[in-house]
């Protein structure tokens, strides 16, 4: 248990943004990651035109830190490209919620779930 | 316990010390106090320390249905199980090095037997029904010819279920293989007698039974005597069992402790009892939640509850106005999803849901019922954010 936690994580976890999921559709994406073992799972789906997420949701099961994750992620790939989406890493999340060293497993489930959104949105294509 | 306004519900992990306790353990370390050494016999300072000392051993004693000179005074539960378990395997090794627990035993019991595993002795590692009981037939089917110890908690710390110990004590009673308890969480809440359970061995501690961290005792079964070898060398004090100058103030707490819990036993036991109904009630009207340990087996004031879902760290942080317990859950899910639930076959995921609230002495129906309201506010809100796959129900 982490005694305390930065001041983005704990307004991100009162107040996530974008939660929820998009219903299925030809403008809609979905992909998801999960590890049962580290406690984590995210779902992603994002309504994509032209090159560009219009916009993200998402649902996560896991600690305040991923849940803080899931929400500023949903901020900041707002308009992102799939090949954005492709060179996503965990580190840019990780920075800024300063993520204890021993969680930084769980952010690579969030990462392994952006990579199979972008690959998601080139198969559809 | 109740500073910032934060809920006390952590009375598992320890219990604020009972304001009549303080009360002795203060006086006793004010200058007018018993300040001698109780081993220093030829003063009075000394010998009225000892009486302090001695008048503790005999109302532990007496809450545990054991004489006075049973009772070595030792820093807590942890040492004392270190001493009964490293003891009793030590004084013994040459007659036989296998001994016999349960994968649900707290730390204190886990570790040091894993120490005598890489000292070359023989652990049998019962695993317990899916309600948290180890069946004394379990215990039974174990023994072997060279077992010289067996090793069950009473109650345990993190579910709360009840161990029939007098079987299992019956069991290795009729073989002579000596049987040690850890009953740190049931002194105070569930009657002990060391003849009537067949316990060799039986650890206590102060600090949660309203008594001060740092104190504890271990029963040491007299007659016939037991072959036990010390932890410690030095004074020979304890009987040669355990040297350290007494903490006087210490001791006088824990007696009083033993001696308020079991004359208030009766009646807390109730109270608190029905507090945790209502408290189950209440979470329980939420959905989708399971109370992990056996339904009627256990203590009064424990419930672990998995919340279908729900992240237990998450649940925990959102309730801040609550101090309770993520299970024995720290920095990363994958090792910490409690071993204790992980034992009885619960899933990771429904591991990691999970949070123990426990209730004590100075709970009031009114926290109980804000408790509740803060519960279904965030298991709601959490439940909200989780994708489908971690919240499936269960029918």
């Amino acid at each position: 248990m982490s005694e305390t936690y930065n001041p983005l994580v704990v307004e991100h976890f009162a107040r996530p943004r974008n939660v929820g999921r998009f219903a299925a559709g030809e403008d809609i994406i979905a992909a998801s990651a999960g590890d049962p073992e580290q406690g984590v799972r995210f779902d992603l789906s994002a309504r994509v035109k032209d090159d560009r997420i219009v916009a993200l949701r998402f649902e996560v099961y896991g600690c305040p830190h991923c849940i803080a994750a899931g929400s500023l992620l949903s901020e900041r790939l707002q308009g992102a490209t799939q090949e954005q989406l492709r060179r996503w890493t965990w580190r840019e999340a990780a920075d800024e919620l300063e993520f204890p060293p021993e969680k930084r497993g769980r952010l690579l489930v969030m990462e392994d779930a952006v990579h199979a959104l972008a690959a998601e949105w080139q198969r559809r294509r | 316990m109740n500073t910032v306004k934060t809920i006390y519900l952590d009375y598992a992990a320890t219990t604020p010390v009972d304001p009549r306790v303080a009360d002795v353990m203060i006086e006793c370390l004010r200058p007018s106090g018993e300040q001698g050494n109780p081993s220093s016999a030829g003063h009075d300072y000394g010998r009225r320390a000892r009486a302090l000392c001695e008048k503790a051993r005999a109302q532990v004693a007496k809450a545990i249905g054991a004489r006075p000179e049973c009772i070595v005074w030792t820093s807590g539960a942890t040492e004392s199980d270190n001493l009964a378990i490293f003891g009793i395997a030590r004084f013994n090794a040459d007659r036989g090095r296998h001994l016999i627990s349960s994968k649900t035993e707290h730390k204190a019991v886990i570790d040091p037997l894993k120490q005598l595993e890489r000292e070359g002795f023989e652990v049998t590692w019962l695993k317990p029904a899916a309600d948290g009981i180890v069946r004394p037939e379990q215990v039974q089917a174990a023994l072997r010819a060279d077992t010289q110890l067996v090793s069950l908690m009473h109650v345990n710390n993190e579910i709360g279920v009840v161990q029939d110990i007098a079987a299992v004590g019956a069991l290795c009673r009729e073989r002579g293989i000596a049987f040690h308890v850890d009953a740190a969480q049931s002194a105070g809440k569930l009657p002990l007698n060391v003849e009537a359970m067949n316990v060799d061995l039986l650890s206590l501690t102060a600090h949660k039974i309203y008594g001060p961290k740092g104190i504890g005792a271990l029963y040491v079964r007299r007659k016939p005597p037991l072959g036990l070898k010390p932890l410690i060398y030095g004074g020979g004090q304890e009987f040669g069992l355990r040297s350290g100058t007494l903490a006087t103030h210490q001791i006088v707490g824990m007696g009083l402790a033993f001696e308020i819990a079991e004359r208030d036993r009766q009646q807390d036991v109730e109270r608190i009892g029905a507090l945790r109904d209502k408290l189950w009630a209440g979470i329980a009207s939420i959905g989708d939640v399971e109370l992990n340990g056996h339904p009627t087996d256990r203590v009064a004031g424990l419930l672990n509850i998995s919340f279908r879902g729900v992240e237990g760290e998450s649940l925990q942080f959102a309730l801040r106005e609550l101090a309770v317990s993520a299970g024995s859950a720290c920095s990363s899910a994958s090792e910490e999803a409690s071993y204790v639930l992980r034992a009885l076959g619960r899933s990771d995921q429904l591991a990691q849901s999970s949070l123990r609230f426990s209730l004590g002495r100075f709970t009031t129906a009114e926290q109980v019922e804000t408790a509740i309201a803060a519960v279904k506010r965030e298991v709601t809100r959490l439940r909200s954010y989780s994708p489908p796959a971690t919240s499936e129900k269960k029918s």
